[in-house]
């Protein structure tokens, strides 16, 4: 007020700056919280997953079930890791196989030939599809998909199946699926495409020739979370799936199947912690198999999101 | 291609006219549209099927019903339950995300956008942040039922709704943080300058100017996350949720939620002499779900929608 | 740590006012404690809380509904079904006013509940008989045999993909139903936590086992499920399927599978229906079981007052409409003396 500026005056008024540090330091703790909330995920895992390791007494063995039906049956202390694992797989496949077509096509049509207008309608209607909880598509692949699809086709023994299973774990990731990709074709700048219309080459020519290729990194990151989520799912499989306690190892999709997360659901059962042992415990081991599983894929997949980024 | 060369100066200038402007019946061309739209109706027939299926089977649960659907507790006859403790137990989830979540995945998103240096801390607490958005809901369901349920029971009084509140909470922090992120970041720099500029604290300009300029894109994050709480089923599997009978609702009682229902009673047999069967009623309580969740998807886009537009516009 | 103390801060912070108000809700348990939560309130009939058999749940949700409804009744009982052997090991840590069981309690849960301190009242509430199943398509198979069923389904079965592949052991164990035909053999039935699996080994399996010395326990390689409907569901959709399910499901799906008839003693082959379940002439005819903690019940006048209602006349009808056979009224007598006298 009398003129003369000091370097105090400069920094402000010291109570401000104290609420601003609180702040700070309010702020940051809740960034801390997430790293805090993976570090309690994994402890909790390890430590069930050594509690497990001890109650079955460091026996690997019994991971690899060779009776001669061997499946998971975890209330008999078999533990078949294949089992599970090749559910996952077949009904994760299965998933793909749906995913791609219609979610990279759906992509390609939404970034490349839509007009505007049928664009504005299109895509909000995707992410719809992505809103629409698993058990709800749990439900649908119950009654629509076993009875109208799967059944008048295949007459498979069981109405709940690997197949059924898997294809609505893909009407699932679609939406993840199309909306990655499409991310990843837009970011493909127009000069690419307008380079290569400027030596005649066609619409469709130019999409599969160029605007792909160039996107291709973001297709595969597409590809890849797409597939740690229809790994990760449960419910459907858990409702669709045909198996939620126990079974026999199988590779034939029209048989009912038992993926990792239906596994570790049955395990919990709601049944609070009272029910200790060994086939309770064994839901921390698959549930780290499954964390490490999806976070590589994640990984992975953030690695080519985080490319096509740095690519335009 | 139409490139006149030496040799090929017998092209008169009409053909070449005409390669240049036909219509073109190219095969490939063709082929490609073709697929794109199978894959495109594919998708869309699904969803059309979807929405008819739970719509057509909800109907004789609805009519018989009526409102008392949304006000009856569960019970023995598909043709009489309602949804009263799942829409409660669906409403104390969301609250918990809000009261917990939100604010949590704000401020995460704050400090990360506009305090945090970058470093190695920050970049890991980013990359931390996209890994526990990908972990699939079981394992999460996995950490409710050892902590919320388990280690906490003094504050959540075992499997509760605010047990159920807390573990869907953290679930969707990591959605929360990356969209409110993403809206701090489109905030552009020039705000942040021109209050720094008049000697207002970094809190003062966030609060002041960052926090209501991105408040749209966070209110995305929010109604994205809700929707998404509101549809799991897997975590309140582990924790166990109550789908037998349950004639009162507590937050420190036992609970169950719409999803849970729809789970069970998908699962169990219609009786052939009742019209109104239990897929019936699980496609009703589907049908309340996908109207909830859907409105908040819808809202949430919308609301993204006319962020970017706006965005784009100034 | 602070990252800690952060977490559980926010954690605490958020979640107390909400048990707060949880509490204020009056018809709820008033306290955070879990221990004294089952003091009775006034304004009200009180809580109850049902665990146990997924056999036993239908039953108990009935009489649940009528004590919420009845004249005079404000109950609130909350029910849950997670299997007989989990519902002990519950009930036996102390979570649960009752539970069902669709057997009774084994040594090992009755040590559980002595050393938590937990005594309780066994009270029979209603029969059950337990089906065997196939396929309504199959029409090879009508009437099978201890023997047989121990030979398809027992722990010396495992691997065996046709019926006829179990003809070896039960022609070894002098079965009437040796000449099993060449089919397909595909087996469902409920898991290992539910009692309707223990019944099952028991009946069938009990004598043969101890003769040969193997575990009395099925074969694992059969599609297990706690959720009836997908067993109901397996039957009926493989041609040449065997499995078992509580009566009660087989009564209400009766159109989709074919009761399979029990060879008793005699070798008379005795098919599931409601007066040879009752009666006791059908071999696979069991009790079942409500088990309710007796401090608790002191405690809460709420749980006597359900329990009452579930050993009444009104009782026995939510049995029948359950779908389950009603005691004798000197089995049920024995029930009401056992509750009345428990001091």
């Amino acid at each position: 007020m009398n003129g003369l500026l000091a370097v105090a005056d400069l920094r402000g008024d010291p109570r401000r700056r104290a609420h601003d540090r609180r702040m700070r330091r309010l702020l940051g703790g809740s960034a801390l919280v997430t790293i805090v909330i993976s570090a309690l995920i994994l402890f909790v895992l390890a430590r069930g997953t050594l509690d497990f390791l001890r109650s079955i007494g460091w026996d690997f063995g019994i991971l690899r079930d060779l009776n001669k039906a061997p499946g998971w049956f975890p209330r008999r202390e078999r533990f078949d890791l294949l089992t599970i694992f090749t559910g996952s797989v077949i009904m994760g496949m299965i998933a793909m196989l749906v995913a791609v077509p219609l979610g990279l096509g759906t992509a390609v049509y939404l970034s490349e030939f839509a007009p505007s207008k049928v664009r504005k309608i299109l895509k909000p209607i995707v992410e719809v599809l992505a809103g629409i909880p698993s058990v709800i598509v749990g439900y649908f692949a119950l009654k629509f998909i076993a009875p109208n699809i799967v059944n008048p086709i295949f007459s498979p023994d069981q109405p709940r199946n690997m197949l059924v299973s898997g294809l609505a774990i893909g009407v699932l990731v679609v939406p993840i699926m199309a909306s990655i990709s499409e991310d990843a074709l837009r970011a493909v700048p127009s000069s690419l495409r307008e380079a290569s219309y400027g030596i005649g080459a066609r619409k469709s020519t130019t999409t599969i020739r160029i605007v792909i290729p160039a996107a291709v990194s973001g297709i595969v990151a597409a590809f890849i979370i797409a597939t740690s989520r229809a790994i990760g799912e449960t419910m459907v499989a858990a409702m669709a799936g045909g198996r939620d306690g126990s079974g026999p190892r199988t590779l034939n999709p029209l048989e009912p199947g038992l993926t990792m997360t239906a596994a570790m659901t049955n395990a919990a059962g709601g049944t609070d912690q009272v029910n200790a042992g060994a086939p309770f415990q064994v839901l921390f081991f698959v549930g780290l198999l499954l964390f490490m599983m999806t976070m590589t894929l994640n990984v992975i997949g953030d690695r080519f999101v985080q490319r096509v980024r740095q690519q335009y | 291609m139409a490139i006149v060369t030496e040799s090929q100066r017998s092209i008169t200038r009409a053909e070449v006219h005409q390669t240049i402007t036909r219509q073109s019946k190219h095969l490939p061309s063709l082929a490609l549209g073709v697929t794109l739209l199978i894959a495109v109706s594919f998708t869309l027939l699904t969803l059309f099927a979807l929405l008819a299926r739970i719509v057509t089977q909800a109907i004789p649960a609805l009519t018989e019903k009526g409102s008392g659907f949304l006000t009856d507790t569960i019970g023995s006859e598909a043709s009489k339950v309602g949804i009263w403790p799942g829409l409660f137990g669906s409403f104390g989830i969301g609250l918990g995300v809000l009261i917990i979540a939100v604010p949590l995945g704000v401020g995460a998103a704050i400090y990360l956008e506009e305090y945090a240096k970058q470093n190695a801390l920050t970049r890991f607490i980013v990359v931390n942040i996209r890994n526990l958005a990908g972990v699939p809901a079981v394992i999460y369901g996995v950490l409710g039922l050892i902590i919320f349920v388990g280690w906490l029971k003094p504050v959540t009084n075992g499997g509760t709704v605010i047990a159920a509140a807390l573990t869907l909470a953290i679930l969707v922090l990591p959605v929360v943080i990356i969209t409110s992120m993403e809206a701090i970041r489109a905030v552009p720099l020039g705000l942040r300058d021109a209050g720094y500029g008049i000697g207002a604290s970094r809190w003062e300009v966030t609060r002041d100017h960052v926090i209501p300029y991105a408040m749209p894109g966070i209110l995305t994050g929010t109604v994205l996350a809700l929707a998404r709480a509101l549809g799991e089923a897997a975590p309140l599997i582990m924790i166990g949720a109550i789908t037998g009978l349950l004639p009162e609702t507590s937050l420190s009682g036992k609970f169950t939620a719409i999803p849970m229902l729809i789970y069970s009673w998908s699962g169990r047999p219609d009786s052939g002499d009742s019209n109104v069967g239990w897929s019936n009623a699980a496609a009703a309580a589907g049908l309340v779900l996908l109207v909830l969740v859907l409105a908040f998807n819808i809202v949430g886009i919308l609301l993204r929608n006319h962020f970017e537009a706006k965005r784009v516009g100034s | 740590m602070k990252l800690k103390q952060w977490s559980l801060l926010a954690a605490l912070t958020v979640t107390l006012p909400l048990a707060a108000c949880g509490g204020d809700d009056g018809a709820s348990s008033t306290s955070d404690a879990p221990a004294t939560s089952e003091a009775p309130s006034t304004s009200d009939g009180g809580s109850v809380f049902v665990t146990g058999s997924s056999t036993v749940e239908p039953i108990s949700i009935k009489v649940g509904e009528l004590a919420g409804t009845a004249e005079g009744g404000n109950l609130k009982v909350t029910v849950e079904g997670p299997g007989t052997g989990d519902g002990f090991k519950k009930f036996c840590a102390g979570d649960g006013d009752i539970t069902g069981a669709s057997r009774a309690i084994k040594e090992e849960e009755a040590t559980l509940c002595a050393d938590a301190g937990i005594e309780y009242i066994e009270l029979a509430v209603a029969i059950d008989g337990l089906t065997v199943a196939t396929s309504p398509a199959n029409t090879a198979i009508e009437c099978l045999d201890k023997a047989a069923l121990y030979a398809l389904i027992g722990p010396e079965s495992e691997g065996f993909s046709s019926w006829a592949d179990a003809n070896a052991i039960a022609g070894e164990l002098g079965s009437a139903y040796a000449t099993l035909p060449d089919a397909p053999l595909s087996i469902y039935g409920p898991g290992e936590e539910s009692g309707t699996y223990d019944s099952f080994v028991e009946f069938a399996f009990k004598s043969i086992s101890e003769d040969r010395g193997t575990d009395m326990v099925t074969r694992a390689d059969y599609t297990a499920s706690p959720n009836d409907n997908v067993i109901v569901d397996g039957i009926e959709s493989a041609d040449t399927s065997l499995g078992w399910v509580g009566y009660a499901y087989y009564k209400a799906e009766e159109a989709r599978m074919k009761a399979i008839a029990i060879a008793d003693k005699e070798g008379a082959c005795v098919l599931p229906t409601d007066e040879t379940i009752a009666d006791g002439s059908y071999p696979f005819s069991r009790t079942l079981y409500i088990y309710v903690n007796k401090a608790k019940a002191v405690e809460n006048p709420a749980i006597a007052a359900y329990v009452d209602l579930y050993l009444s006349a009104q009782g026995g009808e939510q049995v029948s409409a359950a779908g389950y056979v009603q005691l004798d009224s000197a089995k049920q007598q024995l029930s009401v003396d056992a509750w009345t006298a428990r001091g």
